[in-house]
């Protein structure tokens, strides 16, 4: 792995808090080596700042490993950025050109406020988990692991829809704002597996009409949060959960 | 302080069951009336929070990140053990507690030890009830793969996002609690302060990290699930919040600190590539499975390794490990490559790296059965490094992983603190001085989702607990502590940035002194020197560290400060407790102890103990108490993986 | 949204089929107008039918429209798609108007125009060059409008399999260029006059 160094012009959007009204502004940072990740680059661009007395650019970020979600921007127009199946904090420098001018919006949707610069409320996700996105057991009195068997192929379907980190990365590409891949993702977990049955059309009916409320737009398809999802959520689940939000409603 | 372990009496294998029948209950009515703080949403605290709500107490949950869903056992990415026996190879319950105590090289209590093995299996129903995607085999039963320091394959998993799984199933579990009314969820909360009234554990201060408010929440019983402190290292697997603090707070407040030199060093890590590094990954140790260690038979040779042939090849963990192999702990695995890069034969631009190669496994079962089974981590390893294990060997190197070390705690999870439980990576009580791979995850829903309960309704059902508003001065006071402490930590940033240090800088500073002489291998000279060198550290944070902004706001910097604020004053026990421990023994391997094959040699006859130590006051030498461990059902002996 | 454009697509079909007569000739096509004429009460309630289905996906299409981009109340200061290939999905708004002005053309010309006969109507439409090249240009709108709508269609009523998937897709390219060659050709024959 070679690593050299870049220069880079950053224009990113500062908004103190959710009542202030935000606005651009330039940076300009030298020598980023190419090893580092997109986060490590801010972490430079804020040792810099405040080594200058201005304030720090604020980002979520936790795991850095590409698992927790919490991370997540839309450079140039893309949200987390251009390596497809891929986080921010996993998105590294060496896909960048020397001169390059990056273009940083935190993810926007009407159901995401910003809380400050960077960073969003994505606490409208979490409720469309609490509308249903569980199976009800109670802890304790479970079947053994074995006694339900499940295809392995089943099981494989319901880890891929599982695979979701709950980044609203989704969310931020949709045109429209949707949570479709979101919400899809959880329902085909459970409607796929045998532990998910019982509760199957509630959950759909319930996820779904959540995610409504919650000033989430529509699907019309445009499969930008499949394209921009780290974990290549397929839009299949959004197709499931039609399919089950259909039964549901109909058949009820 | 006084140290009791409350281990019920009797044989071992009845020890929990007698004393889940001698345990107080609490009325299912009357439960509401008792509220419980959870703090930490991992896989201890989610699963805890949702089990004592549905047990029907109303339950506060906070965590400091926007989601209880982002809690780092999210990172977890091997496995889960459980004693099944589902492949039919010889496991029972007393097989995973006698690997689990021998792999904590028998530094942990064995009653504590069985009941986690006893309990494993329920965990395991309990995931796949929740809906939990575990690999299956092609006939519907569940897959297991083996682990390091295991003879068994006990571990399941969900491709290389198990912990993942877990974490969201324990979420989804919380998440009908909330929506259920009976958990009140407060995220974006970091807990800063406890509060004590008449010397039980009754409140917390948080702080609000989007507005900087301070707030207070009294309960009856407070659960600390805060994870562990390996972030003291500055660079670790840790996630970048993973603290020390809400521990710390506990430990000034009175609650014993356990085992704080006991820091597992996890062997399969993408190694360091730059001062710029704000984190190291790991790579799950499954890989040790299929991927085979190795450095040059040279030393300084800088040839790729597909242009070194076989026999110029030192597969070191095979030759001196026959019957483990690459799958020796996590601990072993560890020294023996920092003993290979010290020897000079490191890899990489900073030869701080061993090979973990595939080329073997993927001629002798195909590229397809190798994807399958790491797939995911070989993309995550090419997404760092830029470099495809397929085609080349992996390189890694050990880094900070997991503390076993953590606040003491009785049979039944309560801290020296009455009313204060810890649970998860937080406290310290199953995995002795060293943890095998795929224990955390079954520790942490162990905790949560089967033994809390009985301890919070013992705990409750047994105790006269007044009315407590969060009105009390003790509240007030605390909260003034907390404002005076912000105060403190921003009180050197006046007068501008010139000359000062940011809270990074310090924090680096910090990781490399712990690092170097309380890391992987600790000596006395260089635990005296790091002893120190820290009261420097910690005068340079007080006096020169810079903080923009102000506590009344979101501030990132300003809570960073505060972790590394106790960070700092959290390392002198770190190192007094390494310094004590004057033998090896787990992951603690003190130089000076060594067997001839420069193997951890333990002493049994003066360190059989867990060291526990007390917090005298500010400036005063921390004192130490000792539990005295006594194995009844299995003899220590000196670990061997030959 | 995708039911009335499983319906419009349905009558698609059956306007395709009647127009194909046109290929034979205009005497034949003035035929089939006027057996579908001789029977009102199903021209009447095909018309209405229509109407209806029409001013349904129209005004679902518009609230769509409003909802997402309220959804979506401050756009990115670059705008750039992930996708490639997404001009279509990314236009429906537009050809579908482009369609909805072709239509109110199209009817007012054909149903409330001078009361000739339909194949009367045609011939002389198509005699003009301009007509043929907006007729053209709307077909190419439609075809595009199609081109995704079809497919989203599908999607939106659930069916997406992977073992169906890559016929799906092949569908949906050759669905918008069945119609846009059947419906094309007509003002093409007849502009280089070998309509009759």
């Amino acid at each position: 792995m070679s690593t050299k160094s870049i220069d880079l012009t950053l224009e990113i959007w500062r908004q103190k808090d959710s009542k202030s009204k935000g606005d651009f502004e330039k940076y300009s940072l030298e020598n980023i080596s190419t090893g580092m990740s997109f986060l490590e680059m801010l972490d430079v661009l804020n040792e810099n700042l405040t080594g200058r007395g201005l304030d720090p650019v604020a980002f979520d970020h936790d795991c850095r490993e590409g698992i927790c979600g919490m991370c997540g921007a839309v450079i140039n127009g893309i949200a987390h950025g251009p390596e497809p199946e891929t986080t921010l904090c996993q998105l590294h420098m060496r896909h960048f050109n020397d001169g390059d001018i990056l273009v940083i919006e935190p993810f926007r949707s009407r159901a995401f406020p910003i809380h400050k610069d960077l960073i969003t409320d994505r606490s409208a996700l979490d409720r469309i988990i609490q509308a249903g996105g569980y199976v009800s057991v109670n802890t304790g009195g479970t079947p053994d692991g074995n006694a339900i068997p499940i295809p392995s192929a089943t099981a494989e379907s319901a880890m891929d829809a599982a695979a979701c980190i709950g980044c609203g990365a989704c969310v931020a590409s949709c045109p429209n704002g949707a949570a479709m891949l979101f919400t899809g993702a959880k329902i085909s977990q459970l409607s796929l597996l045998p532990q998910g049955q019982p509760e199957r059309k509630e959950r759909a009916m319930a996820m779904v009409t959540t995610m409504d409320k919650e000033g989430f737009g529509n699907c019309t398809n445009e499969r930008e949060c499949e394209a921009v999802c780290p974990k290549r959520v397929s839009i299949a689940n959004i197709a499931r959960m039609n399919r089950e939000f259909v039964k549901a409603a109909l058949l009820g | 302080m006084e140290l009791k372990p409350n281990v019920p009496e009797g044989p071992l294998a009845e020890k929990w069951d007698k004393h889940r029948f001698s345990s107080k209950l609490v009325n299912p009515a009357n439960r509401r009336k008792h509220k419980i703080i959870v703090v930490g949403t991992g896989l201890a605290g989610a699963s805890a929070s949702a089990t004592l709500a549905e047990q029907g107490y109303e339950v506060s949950t906070f965590c400091i990140q926007d989601s209880p869903r982002r809690a780092h056992s999210i990172a977890a990415q091997g496995g889960i053990n459980a004693a099944k026996n589902y492949q039919n190879d010889g496991d029972s319950v007393q097989r995973l507690f006698y690997d689990t105590i021998k792999g904590g090289d028998f530094r942990s209590r064995e009653a504590n030890v069985y009941r986690l093995a006893q309990v494993s299996n329920n965990i395991i129903d309990q995931c796949v009830a929740q809906g939990v995607p575990f690999a299956r085999e092609y006939g519907g039963t569940l897959a297991n793969r083996s682990f390091g320091g295991a003879q068994v394959s006990r571990t399941f998993y969900a491709r290389g996002q198990t912990g993942q799984q877990l974490l969201l199933g324990a979420y989804s579990a919380l998440s009908r609690q909330i929506k259920a009314g009976n958990v009140s969820i407060h995220s974006r909360q970091e807990m800063m302060e406890l509060v004590l009234v008449d010397g039980k554990a009754r409140g917390i201060v948080t702080r609000n990290v989007i507005t900087g408010k301070l707030e207070t929440h009294a309960a009856d019983a407070i659960i600390l699930a805060t994870g562990g402190y390996g972030n003291a290292y500055f660079l670790s697997t840790n996630a970048m919040a993973s603290n020390v603090t809400a521990a710390w707070r506990a430990h000034k407040k009175g609650a014993g600190f356990a085992n704080p030199c006991f820091v597992q060093i996890h062997p399969t890590c993408i190694p360091v590539h730059g001062s710029f590094q704000s984190k190291l990954t790991l790579m799950s140790e499954s890989l040790r499975n299929d991927g085979r260690v190795w450095v040059p038979a040279t030393p300084g040779d800088t040839r790729k390794p597909a242009s070194i042939p076989e026999e110029e090849r030192d597969y070191y963990l095979e030759s001196k490990y026959p019957s483990f192999g690459n799958l020796v702990p996590r601990d072993v695995a560890s020294r023996n490559a920092k003993e290979q890069c010290d020897a000079g034969k490191g890899v990489g631009t900073t030869n701080l790296a061993v090979y973990l190669d595939f080329a073997d496994a993927i001629h002798r079962d195909g590229k397809e059965t190798i994807l399958k089974k790491y797939g995911n981590l070989f993309q995550m390893y090419e997404k760092i490094t830029d470099s495809n294990p397929l085609y080349e060997p992996m390189m890694i190197y050990p880094a900070v992983h997991y503390t076993m070390g953590g606040l003491w705690v009785d049979y039944n999870l309560m801290t020296t603190i009455p009313g204060l439980f810890a649970i998860g990576e937080c406290n310290f009580s199953d995995h002795g001085a060293n943890r095998l791979g795929a224990s955390a995850l079954m520790q942490g829903l162990a905790d949560g989702y089967f033994i809390i309960g009985t301890s919070i309704a013992n705990y409750i059902g047994s105790t006269s607990l007044e009315e407590v508003s969060g009105d009390e001065p003790a509240f007030s006071d605390a909260t003034c502590g907390v404002k005076d402490r912000i105060k403190a930590l921003l009180n050197s940033s006046e007068g501008g940035p010139e000359g000062k240090l940011s809270v990074d800088e310090i924090h680096k500073e910090l990781g490399l002194l712990l690092w170097d002489y309380c890391g992987m291998a600790r000596n006395q000279e260089g635990l005296e020197k790091a002893l120190s060198l820290l009261p420097q550290i910690q005068e340079k944070f007080w006096s020169r560290v810079y903080i923009p902004g102000t506590g009344d706001e979101l501030n990132q910097s300003l809570e960073r400060a505060g972790r590394l604020a106790d960070f700092l004053e959290f390392a002198e026990i770190m190192i007094l407790d390494a310094l004590d421990r004057e033998e090896s023994c787990g992951c603690h391997l003190r130089e000076e102890s060594q067997t001839d094959e420069n193997e951890a040699k333990r002493d049994d006859a003066n360190f059989s103990h867990v060291a526990v130590w007390e917090y005298q006051g500010k400036g005063a030498r921390p004192h130490l108490h000792r539990e005295k461990l006594t194995f009844e059902n299995v003899t220590p002996s000196q670990r061997s993986y030959k | 949204m995708a039911c009335s454009g499983f319906l419009l697509i349905l009558f698609l079909c059956s306007h395709a089929a009647g127009n194909a007569t046109l290929f034979s000739s205009v005497a034949l096509f003035q035929a089939y107008a006027d057996m579908l004429h001789s029977h009102p009460l199903i021209v009447s309630m095909f018309s209405k039918g229509l109407l209806l289905v029409f001013i349904i996906h129209i005004v679902t299409g518009a609230l769509l429209f409003l909802q997402n981009r309220r959804a979506r109340s401050q756009g990115y200061k670059v705008q750039r798609r992930a996708v490639k290939n997404s001009q279509a999905s990314a236009t429906m708004i537009y050809s579908g108007l482009t369609i909805l002005l072709f239509v109110l053309l199209h009817t007012y010309v054909v149903s409330f125009g001078n009361h000739k006969t339909i194949g009367e109507t045609i011939v002389n439409l198509f005699s003009s060059f301009f007509v043929s090249i907006f007729y053209i240009v709307s077909f190419i709108g439609l075809a595009i409008h199609l081109s995704h709508g079809f497919w989203s269609m599908l999607q939106t009523f659930g069916i997406n399999h992977p073992r169906y998937n890559s016929f799906i897709q092949r569908l949906s390219y050759l669905m918008p260029i069945f119609f846009l060659l059947i419906f094309g050709s007509i003002p093409l024959l007849f502009l280089f006059g070998t309509g009759q």
